[in-house]
């Protein structure tokens, strides 16, 4: 089947465009911060729609490098974590830096893109 | 409780710990949070009319089956008012307690203290033109106030959890353990903490959340300090470091709170408590309070999810936000 439209980036963008143009201004208070805090989620769905794919890619293709075998990218992270806290793996090592780093920024990007500027 | 009731019971507390008639006027909810909520309201007291707040546990904070509860600091009602009564003593601009509730006030656990008047929104003490003379006392003025805080005596405040740096540490693994939550940046974190953890900590009382959000500014600075519930005991650096940790910054550029330097707020330390500053100690902590920042945002999106909540669910998605931070302050990159 298809893929139905309008795609869900474009429901998500409607639905953000109602609550801010046409709700928030008549709102005052508990709820007009609520409705922002839900504009704010509305948006980080947006924008994980859009870079998780590539970056999840990414995340697993580094992930394969560290570990030195394949999985998907949920589990290869766990590994890590857990070798982390084992100690098996340095926490100066450059290229878990690196990686920790990027994904970081990656999650930034989809969570709050301007804390990466800040 | 209808809220006839809830008056009447107020009333009756107030007349009963501070002075009759203890008629109460004003009455408003002012936040209301998972562990308390917060009421102003002003009351005819022995011939006065005086301003008042009043904290309230939630039921919920009464939950003896809390798996995390004892894992780290957090006081009672009845705890909180007795550390607040004790740093007043020290000479703190803490909040005057004029009643503990009993059991009989049928209200739950809480207390009534003084009302200050000023600001509590840190972007507005931080932005605004009329508080520009307070920016520039404020990070020596946490000095002071922090060595007043560390000058008050262990034994005077018993119940205070003690925890030692590596002990905080173990903490906040047990918390990541009970959520089984495995995150490379979060393991990196606490890892580093592990292995650069203070080896030389003094041992005080510490505030534990002493930031801008909970302090009460007028135009000449900090008149008090709120926000009690998870003092402790443990490393004294710890208050100075979570001062500077960036999320406290709210979007100001400078290193104190976003409102001042840490040459200030060292040099007023050091003179009020004649103790001497590293600032690498200092470091450690604001470090480690962003791992441990990134952690309760953690907990927090969790709790969100279990009620559904949209503004905790939002923190959850903050974590990387202290972790990133941390990362830069590692690196020397902030």
């Amino acid at each position: 089947m298809p893929e139905s439209i309008p795609k869900a980036a474009v429901l998500l963008e409607a639905a953000v465009k109602y609550l801010e143009t046409e709700l928030m201004p008549t709102l005052a208070g508990y709820h007009r911060f609520q409705t922002r805090v839900t504009v704010n989620v509305l948006n980080t769905l947006r924008r994980e729609l859009e870079l998780r794919g590539v970056q999840a890619d990414a995340e697993r293709s580094r992930l394969v490098a560290m570990l030195g075998h394949d999985g998907d990218v949920e589990t290869l992270s766990v590994e890590l974590a857990e070798r982390i806290r084992a100690g098996a793996i340095s926490i100066d090592d450059p290229a878990l830096r690196a990686h920790v780093r990027q994904s970081l920024a990656d999650a930034l990007a989809i969570n709050n893109p301007k804390w990466l500027t800040r | 409780m209808s809220s006839e009731d809830f008056i009447a019971h107020l009333q009756a507390a107030v007349a009963r710990h501070i002075g009759e008639p203890g008629t109460i006027h004003d009455l408003q909810r002012l936040t209301g949070g998972a562990n308390k909520t917060t009421w102003s309201f002003d009351a005819d007291v022995a011939g006065d009319h005086a301003q008042f707040i009043l904290q309230l546990a939630s039921a919920r904070a009464n939950v003896a089956d809390n798996p995390l509860a004892g894992v780290s600091p957090h006081l009672t009602a009845d705890e909180d008012a007795r550390l607040m009564i004790a740093a007043v003593k020290a000479g703190v601009p803490a909040p005057r307690v004029r009643a503990i509730l009993q059991p009989d006030d049928g209200l739950g656990g809480g207390y009534v203290t003084e009302r200050v008047a000023g600001e509590t929104l840190a972007t507005k003490i931080l932005r605004d033109e009329r508080f520009a003379g307070a920016r520039d006392t404020m990070a020596k003025q946490c000095g002071s106030i922090l060595a007043a805080i560390h000058r008050i005596p262990v034994a005077e405040v018993p119940f205070l959890m003690r925890l030692t740096p590596a002990e905080h540490i173990a903490a906040q693994r047990r918390i990541i353990e009970y959520f089984g939550f495995h995150l490379p940046a979060l393991e990196l974190g606490l890892k580093w903490a592990e292995k650069n953890v203070p080896r030389n900590a003094r041992h005080s009382v510490v505030h534990g959340d002493f930031r801008a959000g909970n302090f009460i500014v007028r135009e000449d600075g900090i008149r008090c300090v709120l926000d009690w519930e998870i003092g402790q005991s443990g490393d004294p650096m710890q208050d100075l470091g979570w001062v500077c940790v960036k999320t406290w910054r709210f979007g100001g550029k400078k290193p104190v709170g976003g409102f001042g330097t840490r040459e200030d707020l060292f040099e007023a330390y050091e003179k009020a408590s004649g103790q001497s500053v590293d600032p690498a100690h200092v470091r450690f902590w604001e470090a480690y309070g962003s791992v441990r920042w990134g952690i309760g945002c953690l907990s927090m999106g969790l709790r969100g999810m279990e009620e559904v909540g949209i503004e905790r669910c939002a923190i959850g998605r903050r974590i990387e936000e202290p972790l990133w931070d941390f990362f830069n302050l590692i690196e020397g990159r902030d």
